[in-house]
């Protein structure tokens, strides 16, 4: 296989240049990848500390409501759903860029903002109820426990219809072009993340929570 | 050595590359994999898998079909296979040569958040049992 | 509108701090005023603030540690003269300020000294060591630089406006809560431990993918040096272990700010949750120091023996398992906390073990010295210091291992001497080696060795002179951090001790003395080879200093020591290797990004130290816009002609043939 052939089965250029090791330097799509991609276990390292936190924490609740008094799985099977169906729709947006189809990409953008909006707005919902019940953070340390946990999620979800709306204008104003398909990658990486912790989340916090 | 010589070695070591050295970015399927529709299909067999295994963890505490305790091993492993899912079908992160690096640092990830998560909770469970809780202490000043 | 902020909170009342802060202040202001008015200014700003050369960020680093090192080190004195003179009297530190010193002593050493020397010292080499021509990423290292001298800075701040932490250099609560810490001084720490905690993340995630990404064609795993090596270990605990001290202290944060019930002692707080999660960070810390300065003794070592280091793969392999097992001994941090003997005897056999991995390391260096043609020049007399120090700590470490012996000495003065034996022993050492081994490399020229020496010495007596007595008097039972003591028995040891710190004191001075001989001999002491200690590794195949793009045509590894077999074979065959074929070379261009968000990430800071919230709004809307004012940028390079670079690696190849051709066979 020639360098030429490679280039051309290969629309994002990942073997364009040399390889990693031994012909010298890796391509910048790999470079930048990967090391976006150490940033998403250090976040992941991050999460852990709150999982920690919140394991050792979730039994003391100093005579306040339990999570089995508290989470409405319904709710949370609902946010569940969107959440995934925005990873999924994210992905469609990933094969537009790759098809070059920029309808596609609008489409599967909005999309996947729509839902994590969605995710979003019924977390809110979820806090402000049990604020209003007196079941705030700074009733128990349970309480403290699970909103940072939780909370530190839907600010990374935040975060990321941030840069969601972001590179949607970046991709109108510049086009596909090689830098910002890499951001979109880096992008897309850290949704379908957010998607991995929400799992250990919903699992952890409202599933063992409500059954304990 | 000469410039020649050089450029030989140089040219060995391209073959080496093509053979060995092959290496993608995490997220990036590997090349000759990236027309839409085998794109589609993975993503669409991903949401399948994952829903699967989200109505199971959400279904599985209201049944009898687990044995009471062992609820909460079933709904780890539940989690831990669709984590699995995901980073298979939706990050593309594979065991394939292609993907050594992502894999490895993947795993030295997988293993900090266990060393933390599980020495804290053991650490803290010990303390927990060998010291004598605040409100006894506080019972005790009364 | 200025939150908790009034002119109430600047202490004119202690003349020690103003006077101290006012000629801080004043020497600062004279040399911004020297800078702008001398028209300086703008070559500092396009060379040095905004530039994105992975070498100036080193040395930028390195200046900033050198700095803080000093400023450490004036609180260190101030300990020790107050405990000297504090015996049966109540010394010249009123309690409340002694405890901000020793507070600021530490925090500063550690996140602000010792960090940034390490990582200075990482910029300047390892792109180089691995033949190529900057890190993954360039303009996020630029971030790093500055966030991390943000934290500094915001330190700094809190001498004149407010007060520091008064709870020791890691804030255990409830001590550190609100309701005992009214006051900003741990908000002091927080927010600048926060903020150049992101900076150094950043800088792991920049160096694992640099070093595992972008390596010279041929530089396999197993031919990179091992200071790039120790160096990967580092900045992979530095990425799992940083997060960890992101997340305790956001949880304090919460305690704090928002009355949250983490660590506090209602509603089911856990204030040993505190310390456990703190120490998981912590430990690994201790190695994200130390490693690096493995690195840079074996690089030491092996250079001024004048042979490659023995046992190259055991010392990969000491360093990964020092890299994983590191986390797995935090517990011998806290073993008195309550734990049973179950949980306390694991994490003592693991610290045991942990050792295994440095005595590995100091057999390979003893055994690369075996034989060799040693010449003690400066780098290497610090590269010995530390072997015979280095162990002692180790050891006295191993004892503190054992949980029995731990009970009798935790937080006694024995332990203050263990940690300072093995961070000034191993850091320091190894921090102050590579300073003078790698200065002609950035510089162009040579350190004094005369003065190099006497630094050396002085500062190698004046540890002894100081550590020694602090660990007898810790087995006498003297506890860390007292105003004043009441025990004629500890009297004559705290006094050997603070004649000690005379002693280093003026070894740091002899320090200071010689880099400004250095700079004024200049012309005497220039190194035109590039190669001034006969190196083995790529980085001395670069002129000194070397050119933005490092090297003129990436070298071609062919096996361990490149720099070493491509210069044996120059010397065989009497000629240098032929010309490459020279091509244009695309440089990242300079950026202002780093220095404008962490001037937001300033203004942040000392707004939520403060409460002043619509400046908090404010500073994050900038660093946002300034990181979308990056993203939008369409040129990100710019190109060296290869008519340029020619001319400067025919230098180059003519320095190297003039030393070819003047060379004698292997220095005395």
């Amino acid at each position: 296989m020639t360098a030429m052939d490679v280039r051309e089965r290969d629309p994002y250029r990942i073997h364009g240049g040399h390889g990693h090791a031994l012909g010298g330097p890796a391509p910048i799509r790999i470079v930048v990848g990967y090391g976006f991609w150490i940033f998403l276990l250090s976040d992941i390292v991050m999460f852990s500390a709150f999982f920690a936190a919140y394991a050792v924490l979730a039994g003391k609740t100093a005579g306040g409501p339990s999570g089995a008094e508290l989470f409405n799985l319904r709710n949370v099977a609902i946010e569940t759903a969107a959440l995934l169906l925005s990873s999924f729709t994210c992905g469609l947006a990933g094969l537009a860029v790759t098809a070059r189809r920029s309808s596609w990409f609008y489409v599967a953008m909005t999309v996947t903002f729509v839902l994590g909006a969605s995710f979003i707005l019924l977390e809110l919902r979820e806090f402000v109820h049990m604020v209003a019940s007196g079941a705030g953070p700074t009733r128990s340390a349970f309480l403290s426990a699970f909103f940072t946990l939780v909370g530190c999620h839907g600010l990374h979800v935040t975060a990321g219809l941030l840069w969601l709306l972001t590179m949607m204008a970046q991709i109108f104003a510049k086009g596909f072009r090689d830098d910002i398909l890499r951001r979109f990658m880096c992008f897309s990486l850290f949704w379908h993340a957010l998607d991995i912790i929400w799992v250990a989340l919903f699992t952890v916090v409202y599933l063992l929570g409500a059954s304990r | 050595m000469s410039n020649a010589d050089d450029r030989h070695a140089q040219r060995r070591d391209t073959h080496d590359l093509e053979r060995y050295d092959i290496d993608t970015a995490p997220g990036d399927e590997y090349l000759g994999d990236t027309d839409v529709g085998s794109g589609l299909r993975g993503y669409v067999i991903g949401l399948g898998l994952a829903t699967l295994l989200t109505i199971a963890s959400f279904w599985l505490p209201g049944t009898d079909l687990v044995w009471a305790p062992g609820v909460p091993v079933a709904l780890v492993v539940l989690a831990i296979a669709q984590m699995g899912v995901h980073l298979v079908f939706f990050l593309h992160i594979t065991t394939g040569p292609d993907n050594t690096n992502n894999a490895l640092a993947l795993a030295f990830g997988v293993l900090i958040v266990v060393l933390v998560i599980g020495g804290s909770i053991w650490i803290m469970a010990n303390l927990d049992k060998n010291l004598m809780p605040m409100n006894a202490i506080m019972n005790m000043n009364r | 509108m200025l939150g908790k902020l009034s002119w109430d909170v600047i202490p004119f009342d202690q003349p020690l701090p103003m006077i101290a802060s006012a000629v801080v202040a004043l020497t600062i202001l004279g040399v911004l005023a020297w800078v702008f008015l001398a028209g300086h200014f703008p070559y500092l700003w396009r060379e040095w603030i905004t530039s994105v050369d992975h070498k100036r960020i080193g040395v930028m680093y390195t200046l900033l540690a050198l700095l803080m090192l000093l400023r450490g080190f004036s609180d260190a004195v101030m300990m020790r003269s107050q405990q000297a003179l504090a015996f049966q009297a109540p010394g010249y530190l009123p309690p409340d300020h002694f405890n901000q010193v020793f507070s600021a002593h530490g925090t500063i050493m550690i996140f602000f000294g010792a960090m940034p020397f390490v990582i200075g010292l990482m910029n300047l080499v390892v792109p180089l060591q691995l033949g190529v021509r900057d890190v993954a990423f360039p303009t996020l290292n630029s971030v790093s630089l500055w966030l991390t001298a943000t934290g500094a800075l915001l330190v700094n701040i809190s001498l004149v406006i407010g007060e520091f932490a008064r709870t020791g250099w890691l804030p255990y609560p409830p001590l550190s809560e609100t309701a005992y810490s009214p006051g900003v001084g741990v908000d002091y720490y927080l927010w600048a431990v926060q903020i150049a905690g992101v900076g150094t993340l950043l800088t792991g995630i920049n160096f694992v993918t640099t070093i595992l990404k972008m390596r010279a064609p041929g530089m396999s795993y197993l031919r990179m040096s091992m200071f790039c090596w120790t160096s990967l270990a580092a900045s992979l605990l530095i990425v799992a272990a940083f997060p960890i001290l992101t997340a305790t202290l956001a949880m304090l944060t919460l305690d704090r700010y928002f009355g949250f019930h983490f660590f506090t002692n209602e509603a089911g707080g856990n204030m040993l949750m505190f310390v456990n999660l703190i120490w998981a960070w912590g430990h690994p810390e201790v190695y994200i120091l130390v490693l690096p300065a493995f690195g840079i003794f074996s690089e030491v070592i092996s250079t001024f023996s004048s042979k490659p280091l023995f046992g190259y793969r055991s010392m990969v392999a000491a360093t990964l398992f020092i890299c994983i097992v590191s986390f797995m001994v935090w517990l011998h941090h806290f073993f008195t906390m309550g734990a049973g003997a179950d949980v306390n005897a694991a994490f003592g056999i693991a610290t045991s073990i942990i050792a295994v991995g440095t005595g590995v390391k100091i057999y390979n260096w003893m055994f690369t010295m075996y034989g060799g043609r040693i010449r003690f020049a400066t780098p290497m007399l610090w590269s010995l210091g530390f072997m015979v120090t280095f162990v002692i700590g180790g050891m006295t470490g191993v004892l503190l291992a054992v949980p029995p012996a731990d009970f009798l000495l935790h937080n006694s003065l024995f332990l203050v001497a263990h940690f300072h034996n093995v961070i000034i022993g191993g850091v320091l050492f190894g921090a102050f080696a590579g300073y003078t081994y790698w200065f002609p490399k950035a510089f162009g020229f040579r350190l004094h060795e005369g003065w190099g020496k006497l630094a050396f010495w002085l500062t190698l007596i004046g540890f002894y002179a100081t550590f020694v007595p602090l660990y007898a008097v810790g087995l006498l039972g003297m506890t860390r951090r007292m105003q004043h003591f009441d025990v004629p028995a500890w009297y004559p040891w705290v006094l050997v001790a603070g004649a000690g710190m005379i002693i280093t004191t003026a070894g740091v001075v002899a320090q200071i003395i010689q880099l400004v001989v250095s700079i004024r001999q200049r012309a005497a002491l220039r190194d035109s080879t590039g190669d001034p200690w006969d190196g083995r590794s790529l980085e001395w195949a670069t002129p000194s200093p070397p050119p933005v793009f490092n090297f003129a045509a990436l070298p071609h590894v062919e096996g361990e020591e490149p720099y070493w077999s491509i210069k044996q074979r120059a010397r065989e065959q009497n000629r240098l290797r032929d010309e490459p074929e020279y091509e244009p070379i695309e440089m990242p261009r300079n950026s202002p990004t780093g220095f404008i968000c962490a001037f937001f990430a300033t203004v942040m800071g000392f707004a939520l130290i403060w409460h002043i919230w619509w400046m908090v709004a404010l500073g994050a809307l900038g660093a946002f816009a300034t990181f979308v004012v990056f993203a939008w940028r369409d040129k990100p390079e710019y190109v060296i002609s290869a008519a340029e670079v020619a001319r400067i690696d025919r230098a180059n190849r003519s320095a190297r043939r003039e030393a070819l051709a003047t060379y004698t066979g292997p220095r005395p």
